[in-house]
């Protein structure tokens, strides 16, 4: 199952069938054979070995991706992240893939293959955060959900093949009926893996409201991008009837209100965190600047630097700027690179982010003297010949 | 197209002369773009942009209200315009593999402009692709002509004749 829709399901009963969890035992339960995440499990019946059949060979295809991130350092930090949130014993079930892509979203197949894609990374600020991730992904995985829903599809969809002999519409009109009622359905298991999540957190020792915390963010982020293209928010254009994911709102609420009632755990390991992510921060925003939604990527730019604007994020924030290139947008950005520069930033690129935006405000003669820094520092730059040309020729 | 016959390409004064039997495909890639192939677009793609005016993007918006391009500013530097190009092309083909190898001077249709190469792979054939691209600025509008194939055997076998197609455009 995935952690957020992002597709709009155009083809409703082929997404559908494309929808995969797992299922979750409460937390604090002994670990029996019965459950996915037992040593040794199998898949009990005809259809699971079919899920499960199927989720190899898309294992198979993922671990040859060249999407995947093989960062050993990364990865035993978010494997040790699951491992503390479900419990070592389980935690051996679930194989973790850390996908290289923008976008906020983690996923669990029935035979315990995980994604976490970069872009949630990103978006996570806390181990805690991670960590509800992490225990929703394992509750779906637990409690069966891929297996559920294969089964409702199934039978609903069988229901609808004969609905559609019925005539004058009205067999179409039962047959959206039955279609919303496996979204409904859906919604209702990821509903069960969040409040799997908040088990899964307090007993791992984290604190519950920071579940929460994650739809508060990316519906402020939302709030972000709309402001800056002078749109409407798109964040509530998610959890309708046909949504496989209940509506980010209603989330942040009820992981609110289940967090309230949970005991009182504290941990929500923030220096962990970045720590673990110190390395990926500057190839991670450059995805993101480069998707070009000026909006969000200044707002999770101001997030990260909650505690100090770092020599790295006011160079990313000069890139963001100057990339934008609107009224203003180039004197603001090499005020920005010459923060990061003032701050000991030694990246060559900071001096040439600096040049090109000199360039374009018109102060020729300093901008070049920066692209002439930049070329000294990175001889062997791909862009070499074009910066130096730039500068007035080296 | 006929070869060794000069062509216009996309509506526009731009004028090549290819030497094999490129198609044209029925699908355009924007309102200023044609598209040719040899083989098929999955193993050799060359598109020609021809007029790209300010606040125009490159191709044509697939998602104008999540997902907008970047758009053409005359003012753009050449790396201005290759930023355009990579943030363009990672939004359309939803990666974050793609990387820009080199960056020179160059000159399309005797005016001073720029040539880059770059590569990239996207999730859903996980074949790398190699390109090579040139473009200028030309009384305010973007031209452009953007070649991509496989990296194994169809980047090379076509790489020749394209950039003799790039040096020998007028516009």
């Amino acid at each position: 199952m995935t952690f957020a829709s992002c597709r709009h399901v155009a083809g409703a009963v082929l997404g559908v069938m494309a929808l995969l969890t797992g299922t979750v035992a409460q937390a604090g339960q002994a670990v029996e054979a019965a459950v996915p995440s037992a040593i040794g499990y199998q898949p009990r019946d005809a259809d699971e070995r079919g899920l499960w059949m199927e989720m190899e060979e898309a294992e198979r295809e993922l671990r040859n991706s060249n999407f995947v991130v093989h960062d050993p350092a990364l990865n035993a930090y978010v494997k040790g992240v699951l491992c503390r949130t479900v419990g070592e014993m389980r935690c051996s079930a679930a194989r973790i893939y850390i996908v290289r892509t923008p976008y906020f979203n983690a996923s669990m197949a029935p035979n315990g293959m995980m994604q976490v894609w970069t872009g949630l990374l990103l978006r996570t600020r806390n181990e805690a955060q991670l960590a509800a991730v992490l225990g929703h992904e394992f509750g779906h995985f637990e409690k069966r959900h891929s297996l559920r829903l294969f089964r409702e599809v199934r039978s609903k969809t069988d229901a609808m093949a004969w609905l559609s002999f019925l005539p004058y519409g009205v067999g179409l009109l039962a047959q959206l009926g039955t279609l919303g009622s496996i979204f409904s359905f859906s919604r209702d298991m990821e509903r069960e893996a969040d409040v799997e999540s908040i088990a899964y957190l307090t007993s791992g020792g984290y604190t519950p409201g920071q579940a929460s915390a994650i739809w508060a963010q990316l519906r402020d982020e939302q709030d972000a991008t709309a402001a800056e293209r002078k749109v409407r928010s798109r964040k509530d254009k998610n959890g309708g009837f046909f949504a496989s994911h209940p509506n980010s709102g209603e989330r942040m609420l009820y992981l609110a209100a289940l967090a309230s009632s949970a005991t009182a755990a504290t941990r929500t390991g923030d220096a962990e965190y970045r720590d673990a992510m110190a390395l990926w921060w500057a190839p991670l925003i450059d995805d993101q600047i480069k998707l070009n939604d000026f909006g969000a990527t200044e707002f999770l730019l101001g997030r990260l630097a909650g505690s100090g604007w770092t020599s790295e994020l006011l160079y990313a924030r000069g890139e963001l700027y100057r990339t934008r290139g609107g009224d203003g947008d180039f004197a603001k950005a090499a005020g920005f690179y010459r923060d990061a520069i003032a701050l000991g930033s030694t990246l060559p690129e900071a001096r040439r982010g600096l040049g090109l935006a000199l360039l374009r405000t018109g102060a020729i003669e300093q901008g070049r003297t920066m692209l002439k820094d930049y070329v000294k520092l990175k001889p062997d730059a791909g862009d070499r010949a074009m910066m130096a040309m730039l500068a007035g020729g080296i | 197209m006929a070869r060794e016959q000069p062509i216009t390409v996309a509506k526009s004064s731009l004028t090549v002369k290819p030497t094999n039997d490129w198609n044209r495909w029925s699908r355009r890639p924007s309102k200023k773009g044609e598209l040719w192939t040899l083989d098929g677009l999955n193993l050799n793609e060359l598109t020609f942009f021809a007029g790209v005016v300010s606040g125009e993007a490159l191709y044509k918006e697939r998602n104008k209200k999540d997902k907008p391009l970047p758009k053409f500013d005359p003012k753009m530097l050449a790396p201005d315009i290759v930023q355009m190009f990579e943030a363009s092309n990672r939004i359309i083909l939803e990666t974050s593999l793609f990387e820009i190898d080199s960056v020179e001077p160059a000159k399309l249709g005797g005016h001073d402009g720029v040539h880059f190469t770059y590569h990239y792979t996207i999730q859903a054939d996980e074949v790398r692709r190699k390109g090579d691209a040139r473009a200028a600025i030309v009384d305010g509008k973007l031209y452009l002509i953007n070649f991509v194939a496989p990296a194994i055997h169809y980047y090379d076998a076509s790489i020749a004749e394209v950039r003799a197609i790039m040096d020998n455009a007028s516009i």
